[in-house]
């Protein structure tokens, strides 16, 4: 194995190589692991090189880590004493006195052409939502990754400038259609995982998973 | 083989806060390691280690006790968020002061540390690999260089840098599948 050209194996094992030791850039790294969900073969290499460099892990130092375990709960067991219907009442009451963008749920039997579309990824995160908007509807679609599990739920939140994140509602299913009134072009949207029924604050308490910047067509 | 990290794992991925307590503290100060070490940055790597818990808890039911151990599948995790933090990090900031931060390290400050049982394998098998190329290798793994880093540091073109790479990888892969 000097100069002789790699197979197209190797070409992929070494990909996955790369993955694993981290020297490609953020695109690259993005698209190794969409990869590794869609090919089984491939997602193998690269569990192999995860094993075959354990071997280097043992220089990696240890480091005192404060105790972070009071905040890491937060984020992920938000609700643990709320009541859940009274507060779910509160913030969609709230909701829609605090902000111009929230309507009804709207199931669209034909949907109009795009104006403005965002794509919401996050790192190393399965989920891929796609959104677009266009009449003074957005529709959002799950493209990827599974549905929240049991207990939690998806929130869809818009992030307009400085301004403090306005749910969109909550994102069961495959697709949902909502009217929002304004769809500022460069705002961001986000999903942040939530316990059933909702941020019980208004504003996002679980992790954000994935985000996207709205722009046009 | 004793793994109680992946039992620990199970048990998170069946919701059991208990064992997501117990997994923090045994493992947290490896993955503050892993993330200082790479992030050079003890705020960023306290959010980092926030998010990588977060991680733990929402993904345990995709860890497979027969395809790693726990340990490692935490310590990749770790690695990877670092890694993306840090690619996020340089896209946007100049890359001298990352080249200058990796030169001031020696290239061999690893060679003792990694002596020990699995490490002893690939000790041996990094060091049938020159030595210019196992330290690009071993840098890339532990500080987390990208090509251009490695290309910067070893003033050789990027390509070449990942023919060497490429190369070298597939080395150590017939040394350490053997």
């Amino acid at each position: 194995m000097t100069d002789t050209p790699m197979t197209p194996r190797e070409e992929d094992d070494a990909l996955a190589a790369e993955y694993v030791l981290g020297v490609l850039d953020l695109a690259e790294r993005r698209a190794v692991e969409e990869r590794v969900k869609a090919d089984t073969a491939f997602a193998a290499m690269v569990s192999g090189w995860e094993s075959r460099l354990s071997g280097l892990n043992d220089a990696f130092a240890e480091a005192p880590a404060p105790n972070l375990l009071p905040k890491i709960e937060a984020r992920l067991f938000p609700v643990a004493a709320a009541p859940r219907r009274s507060w779910f009442g509160w913030f969609a009451g709230a909701a829609v006195a605090a902000t111009v963008a929230i309507a009804a749920i709207v199931i669209l039997p034909t949907a109009p052409a795009p104006e403005l579309v965002a794509t919401l990824q996050g790192e190393g995160q399965p989920l891929v939502i796609a959104a677009s908007y266009a009449g003074g509807e957005i529709t959002v679609t799950r493209a990827g990754g599974p549905e929240a599990e049991s207990g939690r739920v998806y929130e869809l939140w818009l992030i307009a400038g400085e301004n403090a994140p306005v749910s969109l509602g909550l994102i069961e299913g495959e697709t949902v259609t909502r009217a929002v009134a304004v769809m500022p072009e460069g705002a961001v949207l986000a999903i942040s995982l939530e316990p059933d029924g909702g941020s019980p604050t208004g504003q996002p308490t679980g992790p954000v998973l994935v985000t996207g910047v709205v722009t046009k067509i | 083989m004793e793994d109680p990290v992946a039992q620990l794992l199970t048990r998170i991925a069946a919701q059991d806060r208990a064992a997501f307590r117990d997994i923090y503290a045994a493992t947290s100060a490896k993955l503050m390691g892993v993330l200082l070490r790479i992030l050079n940055d003890r705020a960023e790597s306290e959010d980092a280690l926030q998010e990588v818990y977060t991680r733990v808890w929402l993904r345990a039911g995709r860890f497979d006790a027969s395809k790693g151990r726990g340990m490692t599948w935490l310590i990749a995790m770790a690695r990877n968020l670092a890694i993306d933090r840090l690619r996020s990090r340089r896209d946007v900031t100049a890359e001298e002061g990352a080249v200058e931060a990796i030169v001031d390290r020696g290239p061999n400050a690893e060679g003792q540390t990694i002596a020990l049982g699995e490490a002893r394998r690939v000790a041996e098998c990094f060091a049938t690999l020159e030595p210019d190329r196992a330290d690009a290798v071993r840098g890339a793994y532990l500080e987390g260089h990208s090509y251009q880093d490695l290309a910067d540091r070893y003033a050789v073109p990027l390509n070449t840098m990942r023919t060497w790479l490429r190369r070298s990888l597939l080395r150590l892969r017939e040394c350490l599948d053997k």
